[in-house]
């Protein structure tokens, strides 16, 4: 996911991506269900890709303190190329001052999981809370180059989301992966399961009970619509979240280095003429873009064989 | 509420004449009637000067009606509000107040002054008319009988008898009307809106130059009302060009009549000439006329900027932007498919240019249809505009779009057949059964509310069907009268022939009484033609109808087994249940309660043809219809489940992609890459969570359609998104090197 050709980087290769995943209190068995399956579901996604070390907290299980070791471990493991991703599935709650996640035992608040995430020396993290309420999380969890993204643009928002859902799915489902270059980023999945939250609502007639958000500039308000031009989603964008295939298999072949640079050459003319799409005529614009992909087309058929 | 400041202090006096009772001060009485009357009479300096004098005097009363002449309304209701301290206990300062709200468009806080006015004196007569005229406009039965009874209390009440003439007038019942009038004008010679009673009736006899226009004039040269009054019944009879010459008439005659400006603004609207409806809508508004019609009117001329309009021929289709690039291609299938089949089934084609307007916000649609929102229809016809609401503005499953569309374009032949003169049973009878000659599938299937009222025998004769429209008795009856006009016509078309209802309909444009058109065409009396009705009906429905309890109770039986999981007991209940009321197809029918409990056995194959059942019968939960989809193609029957899947579009095209993607795909499978685009192209225009992937598939159909061109623009705008994606790039350099080999195309 590129924002602008400003931002465009080849993507780092982390050494190792940590996830947490924490399903927390039911309530009713159908919750219970609902979101140890989730998690699950997440966890078991995430596990088969390359360089993941995952860690699952679901059920009686998920307790602070089993959560607070996992921590301490990967705070041990980390280093700062590694990515760091926690996904907390179940009911929040918002007293007005404080966020917390029910837990069997005592509740993890939203300044604890932050001080657990402060001591991870992962530069890249990523924090996503499908609560309800998570919005009030927010402003406890962001710091520089974290992205939160919280189900709710609220504490008030309480009721039960169907964010997590979209969210696994985004992980699950390779559409997700909107640029296809086989990452699926943080920003990419936020638009997939937030799209797909809002079609919930809609189709369904029902009313909209859940605003999901994102924040990855350390400071301010989170957005609903992250876009340069309220400078949001930056850090989202260059965040990953998912590795789905073997991309990283070429650039570990040092024959294929002088194609992979030339893709690159080819790439980075293809963003120049899509920043200068408006300026253009229609037809001069398409009849470029022809040939630029066709380029790239032949390049990326040559990597491959 | 009652206290809220009413409007601004500039507004023309909308007609309403006070007849004070004989205990009050005469003097005053007769002061204040002494002014109203020359208000009615035209006179206007005249009826300022004594408004004005009533402002100053020490009843608060007095300076309320002086406030009102003078059209501060704001202080009249300032006024009331002192009156009722100092008249406690007269019931006619209230009722009077309760008359200036519901002039100034609160008929709530109005009835509540009636009803306080009733407190005081239960058989006050002009409360009684006052509860009257709250009921008329809604169209409520009560209203003939509160004015009834008021006329019971008061003999001498000539603005009772006004309003029954109109009553009877909505009712379609001229004779009654006139009679009304009549006695209107005996009890007042200057009963100018018995008058217009009249003159209403006359010109909607063709009789344009009626001698009641001649004496209302003479009595008041600018009474407009009156053209208003009969603008109001022409539309009420769907004859819009005429009524709303009839209000440029009433403004001819009375510029200052603000509420005939917001009438003939929402009347312009609805035949969608949209630039003269904001004229005279922003007249009205500008003027202080500012009821919801008006305001909400406006609004929605000002969101049409959010609405793409698609020009054809015959026909322009207008929806929101939003859902334009998806529903377009379906609708357009179905109204080229509807002009085809009406102009041959009618024997004309339709002259007019027809619009269709689609709302993907149901109070949008409502606004367009009657200028306030609360409308419980799903599609509304104006000669030969057709504003309906969008599959997306209602929960899935909730409606089928594209029969409400066969039955909305089935008024604009009957409309255009009848010269506007068709009695509303018969045109909504014929849309009805259009929708289900359209395919049996569609249409409102038979419901438990209708077969209650055949069981109570509360069908109406034919030749009284028109008020189980307009002024229903009891709740549900206009869903029963729509049954009972639909079937009416199923019944013509079986007995003798579909020719007969075309000819019905040109019989109507006489216009002809409906007893008469079925004596001429059917050659038997109304009351035969019931006889014979009722008979047919009954061997259609009574031994449902008279079991309807005891299905009921069955079907809450198998309903808890189902959810118990206790699938024997729905497996041996469940088949007669379905065969007793197959017509059920409502959420948790019978027939989805066996196919779950078919899976539960574990027998799919009879899962399946459970759910065929279901689809045939005319079920239409999209979620149902789908997993009947799946288990065709589970079964290897891919043509079967891609009619299955096309049928949902017909339901629920949007917030679909899956549903589009499936349907796409078995098309793609089938050979039928016509289809495989549209339901690509569905996804696509759906917004979809991987717009690359959506559009590589629409790439992919159109190459296998041959159409390598757009093929070739569609991968484009898969790799603009996505540039690393593989599969398309190897689909772009495969269609260069065809467009390589044909040099005539686009490169």
């Amino acid at each position: 996911m590129k924002l602008t050709l400003l931002l465009w980087l080849a993507l780092p290769l982390p050494a190792a991506t940590f996830y947490v995943t924490v399903s927390g209190l039911g309530g009713e068995p159908e919750y219970e269900t609902r979101f140890a399956g989730l998690a699950t579901e997440a966890h078991k996604l995430v596990t088969g890709t390359p360089d993941a070390k995952a860690f699952l907290h679901s059920g009686i299980l998920a307790t602070k303190a089993k959560i607070r070791e996992s921590f301490t471990q990967i705070a041990t493991d980390a280093g700062p190329d590694d990515n760091l991703v926690v996904l907390l599935i179940g009911h929040g709650t918002f007293d007005g001052t404080d966020y917390k996640i029910n837990l069997p035992g005592p509740d993890l608040s939203g300044v604890e999981l932050a001080a657990l995430l402060d001591r991870v020396k992962a530069k890249k993290q990523l924090v996503v809370n499908t609560t309800s309420a998570s919005g009030a999380s927010v402003a406890s969890l962001q710091r520089p180059n974290r992205v939160v993204i919280a189900a709710t643009k609220s504490g008030t928002e309480r009721n039960a989301t169907v964010f997590a859902r979209f969210w696994v799915e985004a992980l699950r489902d390779a559409g997700a992966d909107a640029d296809k270059n086989e990452t699926v980023m943080a920003l990419e999945a936020f638009r997939y399961a937030d799209q797909k939250t809002v079609q919930y609502y809609e189709r369904g007639k029902r009313i909209a009970t859940e605003h999901a958000v994102l924040e990855d500039t350390g400071q301010g308000e989170a957005v609903r619509n992250p876009a340069p031009d309220n400078g949001h989603g930056l850090v989202a964008s260059r965040t990953p979240l998912l590795r789905l295939g073997a991309a990283q298999k070429s650039a570990a072949d040092p024959a294929k280095q002088q194609l992979l640079s030339k893709r690159d050459d080819v790439e980075q003319r293809i963003d120049q003429l899509k920043y200068n799409k408006a300026a253009m005529p229609a037809a001069e614009y398409r009849k470029q873009l022809q040939v630029l992909l066709v380029e790239l087309a032949k390049v990326q058929k040559e990597i491959d064989q | 509420m009652r206290w809220a400041l009413l409007t601004a202090a500039s507004l023309p006096f909308l007609g309403c004449v006070a007849y004070p009772a004989a205990e009050r001060n005469p003097a005053a009485v007769q002061q204040v009637d002494k002014c109203w009357k020359m208000s009615r009479r035209g006179q206007t300096a005249e009826a300022t000067s004594c408004f004005i004098a009533l402002t100053t005097s020490k009843d608060a009363y007095l300076r309320a009606e002086g406030q009102w002449g003078v059209k501060n309304y704001t202080g009249a209701n300032d006024q009331f509000k002192e009156a009722v301290k100092q008249h406690a206990q007269d019931p006619h300062v209230k009722v009077r107040w309760g008359r200036l709200f519901l002039e100034r468009f609160n008929k709530e806080e109005a009835s509540n002054l009636f009803e306080e006015a009733l407190g005081l004196d239960k058989d006050d007569p002009e409360a009684m008319l006052g509860q009257a005229w709250v009921a008329s406009e809604g169209f409520d039965k009560m209203a003939v009988e509160l004015a009834g009874k008021a006329l019971k209390q008061q003999e001498k009440y000539p603005e009772a008898h006004e309003l029954l003439a109109k009553l009877a007038l909505e009712d379609s019942n001229p004779k009654k009307a006139r009679e009304e009038a009549d006695l209107a004008i005996a009890q007042d010679a200057e009963s100018l809106d018995a008058m217009a009673i009249h003159l209403t009736i006359d010109l909607l006899e063709d009789q344009p130059e009626s001698a009641w226009g001649k004496k209302i004039l003479a009595i008041n040269p600018r009474y407009g009302r009156a053209w208003s009054m009969a603008a109001e019944s022409f539309i009420h009879n769907r004859r819009y060009e005429e009524g709303i010459a009839l209000y440029k008439k009433a403004i001819e005659l009375d510029p200052g009549y603000l509420e005939a400006y917001s009438e003939l603004g929402v009347n312009l609207m609805r035949l969608a000439r949209e630039d003269e409806a904001r004229q005279a809508l922003e007249h009205a508004y500008q003027n202080g006329y500012r009821n919801a019609a008006t305001v909400n009117s406006l609004t929605l001329i000002d969101s049409y900027k959010n609405f793409i309009t698609y020009k054809h021929d015959r026909y322009t289709l207008r929806l929101h932007k939003k859902e334009a690039e998806l529903l377009r291609p379906y609708m357009e299938e179905q109204m080229e498919k509807i002009l085809a089949s009406y102009d041959q089934k009618y024997g004309f084609r339709l002259k007019e240019h027809v619009q269709v307007e689609v709302y993907p916000d149901h109070a949008d649609f409502a606004v367009r249809a009657i200028g306030i929102p609360g409308l419980g229809a799903l599609g509304v016809t104006f000669g030969s505009i057709v504003a309906m609401d969008s599959p997306s503005g209602r929960p899935p499953g909730s409606f089928h779009w594209a029969s409400t569309l066969w039955h909305e374009m089935s008024h604009v032949y009957t409309l255009t057949a009848t010269k506007h003169r068709t009695p509303r049973w018969f045109t909504e009878g014929m849309a009805v059964y259009e929708e289900t000659e359209a395919s049996p599938d569609w249409g409102d299937r038979v419901d438990p509310l209708v077969l209650g009222a055949i069981k109570g025998k509360k069908l109406l004769p034919v030749a009284e069907l028109e008020r189980g429209f307009v002024r229903p008795s009891y709740n549900g009856q206009v869903i029963v009268s729509y049954f009972q006009a639909g079937r009416i016509c199923n019944y013509i078309a079986e007995k003798w022939g579909p020719a007969k209802l075309v000819q019905m309909m040109k019989e109507f444009a006489g216009p002809v009484p409906t007893d008469a058109v079925i004596k001429k065409v059917l050659g038997l009396d109304a009351a035969e033609f019931d006889k014979q009705f009722l008979a047919w009906i009954d061997g259609h429905f009574k031994p449902l109808a008279d079991g309807l309890d005891d299905w009921r109770k069955k079907l809450v039986t198998v309903s808890k087994a189902a959810k118990d999981k206790d699938w024997l007991v729905v497996l041996a209940e469940g088949p007669s249940l379905r065969k007793q009321y197959p017509d059920f197809v409502e959420s948790g029918s019978v027939y989805e309660l066996l196919a779950q409990a078919y899976e539960a056995k574990g027998d799919k194959k009879l899962a399946k043809a459970e759910l065929k059942l279901y689809s045939d019968a005319g079920g239409r939960t999209p979620e149902t219809l789908k997993k009947l989809a799946a288990l065709q193609s589970e079964a290897g029957e891919k043509k079967e489940a891609a009619i299955t899947l096309d049928r949902i579009n017909l339901i629920s095209p949007v917030l679909d992609e899956e549903t589009h993607t499936r349907l796409a795909t078995l098309w793609l499978e089938q050979g039928n890459y016509p289809g495989a685009v549209r339901e690509y192209r569905a996804v696509v225009a759906s917004k979809p969570a991987d717009p690359a992937q959506a559009r590589y598939n629409l790439a992919k159909s159109l190459d296998a359609a041959g159409r390598l061109d757009e093929a070739a623009d569609e991968v484009l705008a898969a790799l603009e998104a996505a540039p690393g994606f593989r599969p398309a790039q190897k689909l772009l350099l495969e269609l260069t090197a065809k467009q390589e080999a044909a040099p005539t195309r686009k490169k």
